[in-house]
């Protein structure tokens, strides 16, 4: 350690070993605290290795969770507070942090609470509102202010490092990682209760709402197709992009094999994110054969016809598997959309059927336990912490830079 | 205002309800609150100018309890200077700064650069654990700086980030403290770039 004075460059490195050292000598706790008693780690500052290591289990309105709402001029502080708590919970919690002291209380303005995205985009949410956490954009951050500091507002800058094409993600087998991809998506997937589902189209017109885990799962599907573009645009040497591309085409075809259409679909959109799509010479350098199965996994996922191609595959994989989950639900808004529920006073009995049928298919797809065959070695587990805790870019202005920079227009 | 490469990071820890926050509230709002509310991580930015350009003083409160090892790491990567807390009216407190003390040290390397102030908060209390002798002995061990405080009556506060500030040798960073300054201050700014707070 003495010598780590002599190679400031190797800072982040010692990070990860230490990181990595604490993921190898795991303990297992003495004691577990009781349930009611623990905080949940859903924001990545608060998650610890050790428990991001372990099976996902579903989130509940009631979980505690710790979150950072940020000031203008990105200080923050940080708020314990239950998963469902509503925008004014949250906002007392944050002036009680801020109080000055007793009698500056009174005088302070009322503060709102804003969500600001990496693009810039604001979204100023209502007191009433409720389990906003989980609706949070990837690099989305809650900030407090007055009301005519809203308009002023910047998003936080970007954490993430751009890399030569050295990144550790580089020196992972494509296997490896599809695996645990689809492991991990495969205990997002069984985090979420079958009324999610339902709640999320109704709007919670059944009460109030709890469709965190569902929300995650978005979530993670959008973090995928991000990733993707992300370790291809921060990878500044053409040959290892091209080298990026043929990998991620990789992935994506063992997780298709491995019947995760979840990963499948989110990377390939991700591969055909404009900013990627446009890389003429780095697509160029891809051999024949990755180009034409590209293009077959272009054809699968697409749109047209309701999806046609994706449904004739998905009916013919047996459970288990993971499908495109933002495909179910706009068939249940479809479904929920175009026709009222209730009709004087009668209920739409042919409607309700239709979004059980949706719902008895998504219990099929869980229907039988998911097996990959993971070991539990140090190089596996560091691969397993990666992809539980991917870090990307979500500012699109900020990829087509990336991308213009690594190859400006042609003609 | 956006977070620049040349932020100047203070990271500040210490046992639960040692004063941490306190200390890091009086110095950046004036104030100082009875009621305790146990940190997780708060982070305040100030703006202050050195070498004639703009950069932000960054001050990290971090929680007293042990919940987050790689927030800590983190931390201590990341920071430029450190500000150890401890109460006079517990030796446990001071007790509890050696495992970060060694993190730091672990983490960093070489600390010699490394700007490290080892504090004695509460010192407006009456029932004492620890003497002014004690924390002296401690920092003359660890080879850092030492001084005595307290939140409550705005005792030494101002002086514990000047004072680490100066002990940064890297670079050029200050606060200008009511607009007096030590003949030894005065002589420094001559030598190397003036600073001050905005």
């Amino acid at each position: 350690m003495k010598d780590a004075s002599l190679y400031p460059e190797l800072e982040d490195e010692i990070l990860r070993l230490h990181q990595l050292v604490e993921t190898v000598e795991l303990k297992v706790p003495e004691e577990t605290p009781p349930s009611s008693k623990q905080v949940k780690p859903l924001f990545r500052h608060f998650r610890r290795i050790d428990s991001c290591l372990q099976t996902r289990v579903a989130f509940r309105g009631s979980d505690e969770i710790f979150c950072r709402v940020y000031m203008p001029d990105h200080s923050y502080v940080t708020i314990r507070s239950r998963l469902s708590a509503s925008v004014q919970d949250i906002l007392a919690a944050v002036t009680e942090k801020l109080q000055y002291s007793e009698e500056q209380s009174a005088r302070e303005e009322a503060l709102a609470l804003v969500v600001v995205a990496s693009s810039g985009e604001k979204a100023l949410l209502q007191p009433n509102e409720e389990c906003v956490f989980t609706t949070l954009g990837i690099n989305s951050h809650l900030f407090a202010c007055t009301k005519d500091a809203i308009e002023s507002l910047v998003p936080l800058p970007e954490e993430i490092q751009i890399s030569p094409g050295d990144a550790e993600f580089h020196r992972v087998e494509a296997e490896e990682i599809a695996n645990h991809m689809t492991a991990f998506h495969w205990e997002l997937f069984r985090c979420v209760h079958e009324l999610e589902f339902v709640d999320y189209v109704f709007h919670g017109e059944r009460g109030r709402r709890e469709t965190a885990n569902l929300e995650l799962l978005l979530q993670r599907c959008s973090e995928v197709q991000h990733w993707v573009a992300t370790e291809i645009l921060l990878c500044e040497s053409l040959g290892k992009r091209a080298h990026l591309l043929k990998k991620f085409i990789k992935i994506a075809a063992i997780c298709k094999q491995n019947q995760d259409m979840l990963s499948f679909y989110a990377m390939v959109m991700g591969l055909d994110n404009a900013a990627v799509s446009r890389l003429r010479l780095t697509w160029e350098k891809l051999p024949g054969k990755f180009k034409n199965l590209f293009r077959k996994f272009e054809t699968l996922t697409d749109p047209c016809r309701n999806h046609k191609a994706y449904r004739e595959v998905l009916s013919k994989m047996n459970p288990p598997l993971i499908p495109f989950v933002p495909l179910i639900l706009k068939d249940l808004t479809f479904v929920h959309e175009g026709s009222k529920t209730l009709l004087d006073g009668l209920v739409n009995v042919e409607k309700l059927h239709a979004i059980a049928e949706k719902v008895r298919t998504i219990r099929k797809y869980r229907s039988r336990p998911l097996s990959l065959d993971l070991e539990a070695s140090p190089s596996q587990l560091q691969t397993k912490a990666y992809v539980r805790q991917l870090q990307v870019i979500d500012n699109q202005n900020l990829l087509f830079e990336l991308s213009y920079k690594l190859e400006a227009s042609s003609q | 205002m956006p977070e620049q490469s040349n932020d100047y990071r203070v990271v500040v820890f210490g046992a639960a309800g040692v004063g941490k926050s306190s200390l890091v509230l009086r110095f950046v709002r004036g104030t100082f609150r009875e009621t305790y509310i146990p940190t997780i991580e708060d982070t305040y930015r100030q703006v202050i100018s050195c070498d004639k350009n703009i950069c932000t003083l960054q001050i990290t409160d971090t929680t007293g309890s042990h919940q987050f090892p790689a927030m800590q790491r983190l931390s201590i990567s990341k920071g430029h200077a450190f500000i150890l807390v401890y109460s006079v009216t517990s030796r446990q407190s001071m007790e509890e700064l050696q495992p970060i003390y060694d993190q730091i040290c672990q983490i960093k390397g070489d600390i010699q650069k490394i700007p490290i102030m080892l504090v004695g908060n509460k010192s407006d209390e009456t029932q004492r654990e620890l003497d002014a002798s004690e924390g002296e002995a401690l920092a003359s061990q660890w080879k850092c700086s030492f001084m005595e405080t307290s939140a409550k009556m705005n005792y030494n506060v101002q002086e514990l980030f000047q004072e680490l500030l100066n002990l940064e040798k890297r670079r050029t960073v200050s606060l200008q403290v009511d607009g007096k300054k030590s003949k030894q201050q005065k002589k420094k700014d001559k030598l190397k770039g003036k600073c001050s707070v905005m």
